[in-house]
């Protein structure tokens, strides 16, 4: 990657954010809203890509749709009882081409999700790889780095 | 002159005229037109690309190069380079993610300038007078126009593909864009305004066997400075499937 003027660029970046945050109060306290105009899930946003969380527990739902299959399991915790989780995936006409179809999760099926956990804390995560209680992984990533 | 004679004369005439409609005879008409690549077919993911110093030397003044083609995707505050005019970042740190996860916005579009550079696949259809993308990405489809008519007027309907009007420059096909709806840039709160006026150039790799672009933008009513992607895609024998989002995707 090329920023032919990164140092100069990331102070002045620096310097107008503490900027936009004044600016940021006094618009709120106006009570000026923007109508935001896009919609669209990103990774980095939601999830923390710096640290790693694996989850394990039995399937109660698989959405296999767009712009992402959801995947619901209920994962038992040390006490014995059991907690929802949702693992996010990628979007289906992605994961189609790796080799994953709406029949490869069952209700009921014993899996292992590793991945990237929420940022907000909550029981969801983005899902690297799922491992099925014979040791299969699903699907074959490609040159993607999430599921 | 007898008639046998007048007879051989207009055949004679007759053929070399025939002879020289045929062979060209200099006519503009019949000038060999120039072999263009076929960037018809199915083009896997969009993906990042090694950066060519040489393309990036020849960018206009004030164009930063965004690093998010492709998979990757930049984080809360950080807009590649992009220096947002103060109304825009004000916006953009505003922003909340939850809030486009909503049933009404989640199946919303990002506009040709974010969709294009996602690792989706796309269609080419590529004829003489118009050109066809189509985008796996929310089944986007879009119409480039090769037949000189110009961008209708400021004031015509504006779409997330645009309006687009494109040129061979030898190999290269340029692609220039307008009448974009507002939408994101960068996916995490810094939209571009319906004034963002979209460049694209394509060609293909030496061995033809991948598809490069150099997307370049610019918008006054949101940045100071411009921004470019580079990205490629690789050809392959598949299909585009349909998109089709649900907006319900979370439950």
């Amino acid at each position: 990657m090329t920023d032919p003027a990164a140092p100069g660029r990331y102070h002045r970046l620096m310097r107008t954010l503490c900027l936009a945050a004044a600016l940021v109060a006094v618009l709120s306290a106006g009570g000026v809203l923007s109508h935001m105009v896009s919609a669209h899930h990103s990774f980095v946003v939601f999830f923390d890509d710096a640290k790693s969380i694996t989850v394990s527990g039995s399937v109660t739902a698989f959405k296999f749709t767009n712009p992402h299959a959801i995947i619901e399991l209920a994962v038992k915790r040390v006490d014995g009882r059991s907690e929802p989780w949702r693992a996010e995936t990628n979007a289906v006409t992605l994961l189609r081409r790796r080799g994953w179809t709406k029949e490869s999760l069952k209700v009921g099926d014993a899996i292992t999700i590793d991945g990237w956990p929420s940022r907000d804390g909550s029981r969801d995560m983005r899902v690297r790889r799922v491992v099925k209680a014979d040791g299969t992984v699903l699907g074959a990533p490609t040159n993607q780095r999430v599921d | 002159m007898s008639d046998a004679r007048m007879a051989a004369l207009v055949f004679v005439v007759g053929t070399v005229v025939a002879g020289a409609a045929l062979s060209g005879g200099g006519s503009p008409v019949a000038a060999q037109q120039p072999v263009r690549p076929n960037l018809s077919g199915f083009w896997g993911a969009g993906h990042a690309v090694p950066l060519d110093p040489a393309l990036v030397k020849k960018l206009p003044a004030n164009t930063v190069v965004v690093p998010d083609a492709g998979a990757p995707e930049l984080p809360l505050g950080n807009f590649g380079g992009l220096q947002p005019k103060p109304s825009a970042l004000a916006t953009a740190m505003r922003w909340k993610p939850e809030d486009d996860m909503k049933v009404d916005r989640v199946c919303l579009p990002p506009s040709i300038v974010y969709s294009m550079q996602g690792p989706f696949p796309m269609e080419i259809h590529q004829g003489a007078d118009l050109i066809v993308m189509r985008l796996e990405y929310y089944d986007m489809v879009r119409l480039i126009f090769m037949d000189g008519r110009p961008h209708p007027p400021a004031n015509a309907p504006h779409s997330k593909v645009g309006h687009s009007v494109g040129r061979w420059d030898g190999q290269t096909l340029v692609v220039d864009t307008t009448h974009l709806s507002r939408s994101t840039l960068t996916n995490n709160g810094l939209d571009h305004s319906d004034n963002l006026h979209l460049i694209e150039r394509f060609w293909l790799s030496a061995d033809g066997q991948t598809l490069l672009m150099q997307q370049e933008f610019e918008d006054q009513d949101v940045l100071e400075n411009r921004g470019a992607r580079f990205v490629g895609w690789d050809r392959g024998t598949d299909f585009i499937h349909p998109y089709e989002c649900d907006p319900t995707f979370k439950g």
